[in-house]
């Protein structure tokens, strides 16, 4: 990461200590503001990552994580072996590009349109709104997800009923919640990501609008003719970005919303819900381990492809 | 015959305008609407959502679920407990946040290419839930303590990045001139760069401000005591539990009254999102800048 600088390449090892211990010495207070910071990523971050040996150990709490039995890679064969592995890793990488497909496509469709926008009361009023869903907890949307959906009292039966149609028991109906929770994660983040878009969308030059007007283009044809291609490159960005965490589920969307209704596993059930499960319901560390080491190196590996691939496209936005 | 195109071209480019409002209008209104119908039925007597279930304008009104709600003893623990973490985790995390960005956008700093990358590695390659667990739960203890709800989100690499590329900003002869006058690193920290820094700051504080006061991620995984239930493990508690009346009226309370199951729930979410609406006019800006930068800077 670190090239090392040239007055240092021929200094010995001993000088390398000392001009360690000066630049310490010489910018003690800055170092000493950066402390905090540094501990808590020593803790929080890099500290927890010996929690991976537990992949390879057949983890008990009186043993430890040292003392516990090693196993070699045991706890994988058992995940790897088992439907369940295909199962949370389908439903992760599957609602994860459902997400991302309807959630930027329809936040451009958004941004493309309230920049057409001239009433400005409207505009902002619109725009309001359409942001409010960021602010709340997957509880709370859970909450509002269940005034709609539920069997007896929902606001989606009762209008089924009116039409003289049968109640539908959606708490039950596994097939319906990728649908489901597509429209419930747009609902949420369209206001999100129709800011980014909008930033880039205001961002370019007036000049070529009044040019195409002269032209006597439609508002139509400028959308499609300079709009959308001098945005692009920031919707293929975030499109890049959100395929390198495709491997990560969103814990507290899945699980506020399902939550423990195993009816649903089948299509909502994804690696981070699971790995929960095995932890706090079934209590194996191993197993849950296992599964996590999993994750995090898949999301390593299209994490660094999918930046790198960003990085090439727009050099500004490749750190993540 | 030219004037004919123009005429056609004006009609189509008005219904294309038409088209871009009514769709604008019809997605904002859906945005709203689950809001409106949380609030306005939790003022809706339980009969009547139970008989047509919730309404965007019920007929019957009442203030019981929120009666009901206020006089358990649950509501007032969870809400202390929820604004205590919110605000000394926001405190907290501004305060360390900003220091360990400033250090990482210090050109002085002969190591912040290091610290950036350690930084940086972290979004990168986590540890994991089970280490994490063990962590907090294990070695450090925290078990059932409010630190618990405090100490895992003091550092955020994105929102400390976000501050980065606002200090990189400033200019370096700033720390010159303050040397000269013979300030310590410390105090142009203190002194100079936060009051100059206000902008970031309040936005940055703002996003973790929202995370503590919607998290339930370690409230679910760290605390089993009720009397430590947050607003939003309240919430689920109140959704899947089945003895409500004991959990909201706080253990040994017995109300001899019918519970509004529903009303008890909506009354409680509008309780939780109320701050956060309330707020909303004044503070969605700078959501919308930190967004705006967190984008574009990366």
């Amino acid at each position: 990461m670190i090239k090392p600088r040239e007055e240092h390449t021929n200094e010995t090892e001993a000088g390398e200590r000392m001009s360690f211990i000066r630049e310490i010495t010489k910018n003690k207070y800055l170092y000493l503001l950066a402390l905090p910071g540094l501990a808590f990523l020593i803790v929080f971050a890099y500290i927890p990552l010996s929690g991976h040996l537990i992949a390879f150990k057949k983890y008990r709490l009186a043993d430890g994580l040292w003392g516990s039995k090693f196993v070699g890679f045991d706890n994988f064969k058992f995940f790897f072996m088992s439907a369940d592995w295909y199962k949370v890793t389908f439903n992760t990488a599957f609602l994860n590009g459902l997400f991302l497909i309807f959630g930027l496509g329809i936040a451009l469709i958004l941004a493309l349109f309230l920049n057409e926008i001239r009433h400005a009361l409207f505009k902002k009023l619109a725009q309001s709104f359409i942001f409010m869903p960021y602010f709340i907890s997957w509880l709370v949307v859970s909450m509002m997800a269940f005034a709609f959906l539920n069997t007896t009292d929902g606001m989606v039966n009762h209008t089924l009923e009116a039409y003289g149609a049968e109640k539908v028991n959606w708490y039950l109906k596994a097939e319906v919640w990728p649908a489901f929770l597509t429209l419930i994660y747009v609902w949420k983040f369209a206001g999100y990501y129709s800011i980014i878009f909008l930033a880039a969308i205001t961002g370019i030059s007036g000049e070529y609008y009044e040019s195409a007007r002269i032209d006597g283009a439609t508002r139509f044809q400028q959308i499609i003719h300079i709009t959308i291609p001098l945005i692009r490159s920031v919707v293929i960005v975030l499109g890049l970005l959100g395929v390198g965490r495709i491997f990560y589920g969103d814990f507290g969307m899945i699980y506020g919303i399902i939550g423990d209704n195993s009816a649903l596993y089948s299509t909502t059930d994804v690696i981070d819900t699971y790995t929960y499960r095995a932890l706090r319901v079934l209590s194996d560390f191993s197993k849950s381990s296992a599964v996590v080491l999993y994750q995090s190196v898949m999301g390593l590996i299209t994490i660094l492809i999918f930046n790198q691939i960003a990085k090439k496209i727009d050099k500004d936005s490749g750190l993540f | 015959m030219t004037n004919r195109v123009k005429e056609d071209k004006s009609l189509l480019e008005r219904s294309f305008v038409i088209g871009i409002y009514a769709f604008v209008a019809i997605f904002a209104l859906l945005c709203i609407i689950p809001f409106w119908l949380v609030v306005i039925n939790s003022f809706a007597t339980e009969s009547s959502i139970k008989l047509n279930g919730m309404m965007l304008f019920p007929k019957e009104f009442t203030l019981y679920s929120y009666q009901f709600t206020l006089a358990g003893k649950q509501i007032m623990s969870s809400y202390l407990v929820t604004v205590i973490v919110t605000v000394a985790g926001t405190c907290l995390a501004i305060l360390i946040t900003s220091m360990y960005a400033y250090v990482l956008a210090h050109p002085k700093v002969k190591y912040r290419k290091i610290l950036s990358f350690m930084t940086y590695f972290t979004m990168v390659f986590g540890a994991g839930l089970v280490g994490f667990y063990i962590l907090v739960a294990n070695t450090l203890g925290l078990k059932d303590t409010l630190w618990a709800l405090i100490l895992p989100y003091l550092l955020n690499p994105f929102f400390a990045f976000i501050m980065v590329s606002f200090f990189r900003t400033l200019p370096y002869e700033i720390n010159e001139a303050a040397t000269i006058d013979g300030a310590n690193d410390l105090s142009i920290f203190f002194r100079i760069i936060i009051p100059i820094s206000k902008p970031v700051i309040a936005t940055v504080s703002l996003f973790y401000a929202l995370q503590y006061w919607n998290d339930f991620y370690l409230a679910l995984l760290f605390i089993d005591d009720y009397k430590l239930h947050p607003l939003q493990i309240m919430i689920r508690q109140i959704i899947s539990n089945v003895n409500i009346s004991a959990y909201v009226g706080g253990s040994n309370t017995n109300y001899s009254q019918a519970v509004p199951t529903y009303g008890v729930q909506l009354a409680t979410v509008c309780l939780t999102i109320g701050p956060i609406i309330f707020l909303y006019p004044f503070i969605q800006k700078f959501f919308v800048k930190g967004i705006t930068i967190g984008a574009l800077k990366g």
